[in-house]
């Protein structure tokens, strides 16, 4: 679904990311990982558009979306979340999520003012769409609520329904995790199977090993911007080259 | 030919004093990362302070006139910073900026109030020209090219010599490193107004020797520096200074192609021009994703 | 009598110009400072249409289309630049346009200006046509008001404070943000547009002193005055400065002193602009009733 070639990106003389391939298919859930620095991020701007890529080409199905801007990516149904989270703190929890719904009539002014019938059913059907998708995240309690008084990981969680707002075929997630507490991960873990089992795909950057072991079926690792090991948790576990990208830093740091 | 060599000595003339407006408008930018509009307001009380000392009661003689002049826009300066800039710092360059244009809207007002909104001109013995091998200079253009290099050469001893110097452009580079290293703000602050005010100040005075003295010449060649801190890229003192010398000559060598009426135009199309092609190159504006 | 008729069209139309310019610098977070422009080029327009024999109604359309047509021009290379540059960019491109008038006699007669600006068809001319034109104002500035109002109540509004509040998050959800500030800015110069052909064909005469960085101050002033990116913020504002502005030339001041009154009220103004950034930045009407932060 998600076909990566040979993407390279510097940001002057660091190569953030170098000679980059890998592909994803419908494995269900795939994790990235890899000590700090290590290019993760900077990959996920590629994929979506944030970044321009330098070198190689990037395909979402039969699309090629290395020269796409973000919001075209985006409408292909491969959407993102950002490392840290970014609410909309003045408006409400509910408006939120409406908000990051793709095509609406309404966005557009003509038909605003010609076709205010259409424009209210719309809005009625996005307006129960969220309230379907709050309820699955548990927060439909807070759906007027103003995002901004949110814990940090009930803000997480409304940026996955966010993102489910707008119709995903395939989710990046960048640390999914980071800082909320283990109530809120196993909420999180509970939906993210729920999505898989609607068929989306979900490619995250995650620290937490043992949740990565649990959740994923397959890991690519990177180190330095470049990929060094493919495969299953497991077997990036043992695979020595991993084992020296992670503890090498650690004794470093020791 | 000639008639061409006449301009762009005019040109450089004109631009050697844009230079020392645009000088401090990019010192402001580069270390407090916002574009002060009020800067025109120095300019314009530098030269109508200096006639209100050189004429009746005080009746000064100009050279001493300028003293006083040039400290009380100092202390404008300053006043700017300490009861209006400072406190917004920690907002968004565009409420400062509000800020700043209103400031300036009140300045002007103030100078409007006190002596009136028409020309005025410094009284001073017909300017004798000079006559270099058919080249035409007043005295006052003389004076003006000869201040200008005086500042500039000051300013370059400053910044390349000196510790304080070093500070500055240290945190014009880099604010919260330059902090970390411990360069003092409230000194490297105080500095950069100071340079600021002098320079816009004696820009200001030159130009009215020239010319005239009316509310907007401030406003006018606030426009002219901004030009020229783009082009030499915002925050770049010496940037600054090639940017005024270009927009002068460019801005006199188009009164042979263009109506006079339009000689402003050449900074607001240079602003343009940079603005629609060189945006990121020039500003180093590309913001990261975080 | 007569004067509080005019004092209150004057209201109006710099709602309607106030109005235009919360679309943009509220909503859209587009910090306009040239806005006076499409005001200038929307009496221009009207006003040299109406000269030619063309009917009022149909030059105020005119009107409108090409200030719509200049913002969009103006709009695809600003937006290239964004916060403070946007900011100063378009201000050069107020005075650019400033400077073509005074400059293109053979058009705008330059600094002589325009005079003899004829009112529309229904409406009289002089004194006897004020209560008409105050209706026409009063029923332009409601239109504006409900146009905005629903142009910002709905998912088009929504879509832009997502862009003014985080654009790499509206990127990450589809939204096109230039195609989206375009149309903001569009639909804000219109609107401009429109205050300026309701004013020139009021106030019957236009000339390039007109359209200074003095009226772009004026109007930021009203909206931020107001409350930005609120519907009654700008209306508000724009009452209050016509109000005040007006007012003081009731006061009692000796004919010595009256060249003093247009600089204090200059002072005035700036110090207000300066005052509201630092202790009231969100306006009489704030747009969050913000409890923490």
């Amino acid at each position: 679904m998600l076909r990566i070639q040979n993407v390279t990106k510097a940001f002057g003389a660091l190569m953030a990311v170098h000679g980059v391939s890998l592909e994803i298919g419908d494995t269900g859930v795939t994790g990235l990982v890899g000590p700090n620095g290590s290019g993760k991020s900077t990959l996920f701007h590629l994929i979506t558009g944030f970044y321009r890529l330098d070198q190689g080409d990037i395909f979402f199905g039969p699309h090629s979306i290395g020269r796409l801007p973000p919001h075209e990516i985006s409408r292909l149904g491969l959407i993102r979340s950002f490392q840290h989270t970014r609410p909309l703190p003045f408006m409400t929890v509910i408006d939120n999520l409406i908000a990051a719904a793709p095509g609406q009539t309404g966005e557009l002014i003509w038909p605003l003012f010609l076709k205010p019938a259409r424009v209210r059913r719309e809005e009625n059907n996005l307006h129960e769409k969220a309230r379907g998708i709050l309820r699955l995240l548990d927060l439909l309690p807070l759906a007027d609520e103003l995002a901004g008084r949110l814990s940090y990981g009930q803000q997480k969680l409304m940026e996955l329904g966010r993102i489910l707002m707008a119709g995903p075929r395939m989710i990046l997630l960048d640390e999914p995790t980071a800082g909320i507490n283990p109530t809120l991960i196993r909420r999180l873990v509970e939906v993210l199977h729920r999505l898989c089992e609607q068929g989306i795909q979900i490619f995250l950057i995650e620290h937490n090993m043992p949740l990565v072991a649990k959740l994923c079926q397959h890991v690519f690792v990177m180190d330095s911007g470049e990929l060094i090991f493919s495969g299953t948790p497991k077997q990036a576990r043992e695979e020595p080259r991993v084992i020296e990208a992670y503890l090498g830093r650690e004794n470093h740091a020791a | 030919m000639s008639y061409y060599l006449q301009l762009l000595l005019n040109g450089v003339i004109a631009g050697s004093v844009y230079a020392l407006f645009a000088v401090g408008l990019t010192l402001v930018y580069g270390v407090f990362r916002f574009i002060n509009f009020a800067h025109a307001e120095l300019i314009s009380w530098g030269a109508y302070l200096t006639l209100m000392f050189s004429s009746p009661p005080v009746s000064w003689p100009l050279c001493l006139a300028v003293i006083p002049a040039v400290l009380l826009t100092a202390f404008i300066g300053f006043s700017q910073d300490w009861f209006i800039y400072r406190p917004l710092r920690r907002g968004s360059p565009i409420t400062l900026l509000i800020a700043s244009i209103g400031l300036s809207y009140m300045l002007r007002n103030v100078l409007r109030l006190i002596w009136g909104s028409d020309l005025m001109t410094f009284s001073l013995p017909l300017a004798r020209g000079f006559e270099f091998s058919g080249y035409y200079v007043t005295g006052i253009q003389l004076l003006m090219l000869a201040a200008a290099l005086l500042f500039l050469m000051i300013l370059y001893l400053l910044l390349t010599k000196s510790l304080m110097g070093k500070s500055l452009r240290a945190t014009a580079d880099n604010l919260e490193l330059a902090a970390i290293m411990g360069v003092s703000m409230p000194k490297v602050s105080a500095v950069v107004w100071t340079l600021a005010s002098v320079f816009a100040a004696a820009g200001g005075i030159l130009l009215a020797l020239d010319t005239n003295l009316e509310p907007m010449m401030g406003v006018a060649n606030l426009i002219k520096a901004f030009a020229a801190v783009l082009l030499g890229g915002a925050g770049n003192v010496w940037g600054a200074l090639l940017g005024g010398l270009f927009i002068g000559i460019a801005e006199n060598l188009g009164v042979a192609f263009f109506s006079p009426g339009y000689k402003d135009f050449v900074s607001f199309a240079v602003i343009f021009l940079l603005l629609l092609f060189r945006p990121r190159g020039i500003f180093g504006l590309l913001t990261g994703v975080r | 009598m007569d004067y509080l008729l005019h004092v209150m069209i004057l209201a109006l139309i710099y709602s309607v110009f106030a109005m235009s310019l919360n679309l943009e610098l509220g909503y859209a977070g587009l910090y306009n400072f040239g806005h006076v422009a499409f005001f200038g080029i929307g009496a221009y327009v009207s006003a040299l249409l109406s000269h030619a024999g063309v009917p009022v109604s149909a030059a105020m359309i005119c009107a409108l289309a090409a200030a719509g047509i200049t913002g969009a021009l103006l709009a695809v290379p600003a937006l290239r630049v964004s916060g403070d540059y946007f900011g100063i960019a378009t201000l050069v491109f107020a005075e650019m346009f400033r400077l073509v008038c005074l400059n293109e006699r053979w058009l705008t007669k330059g600094p002589m200006g325009l005079p003899g600006i004829p009112r529309p068809a229904w409406i009289a001319p002089g004194v006897e046509g004020m209560p008409a034109y105050l209706l026409f104002a009063f029923l332009a500035a409601v239109g504006t008001f409900v146009f905005i109002r629903r142009l910002t109540g709905s998912p088009f509004g929504r879509a832009l404070k997502v862009i003014r509040e985080d654009e790499h998050m509206a990127q990450a959800f589809g939204k096109n943000i230039l195609l989206f500030k375009v149309k903001a800015i569009v639909a804000g110069s219109v609107l401009a547009g429109w205050a300026g052909t309701l004013w020139a064909h009021y106030i019957s005469y236009i000339s390039p002193a007109d359209f200074t960085l003095t009226e772009t101050i004026l109007v930021l002033l009203c909206v931020v005055l107001g409350g930005r990116g609120t519907n009654w913020g700008p209306v508000v504002g724009a009452i209050a400065v016509v109000f005040f502005g007006e007012a003081v030339r009731f006061l009692p001041i000796p004919p010595a002193l009256t060249r003093y009154v247009a600089p204090l009220q200059g002072i005035i103004y700036g110090g207000i602009l300066v005052v509201i950034m630092m202790k009231m930045p969100n306006g009489m009407i704030p747009e969050h009733r913000r409890k923490n932060t």
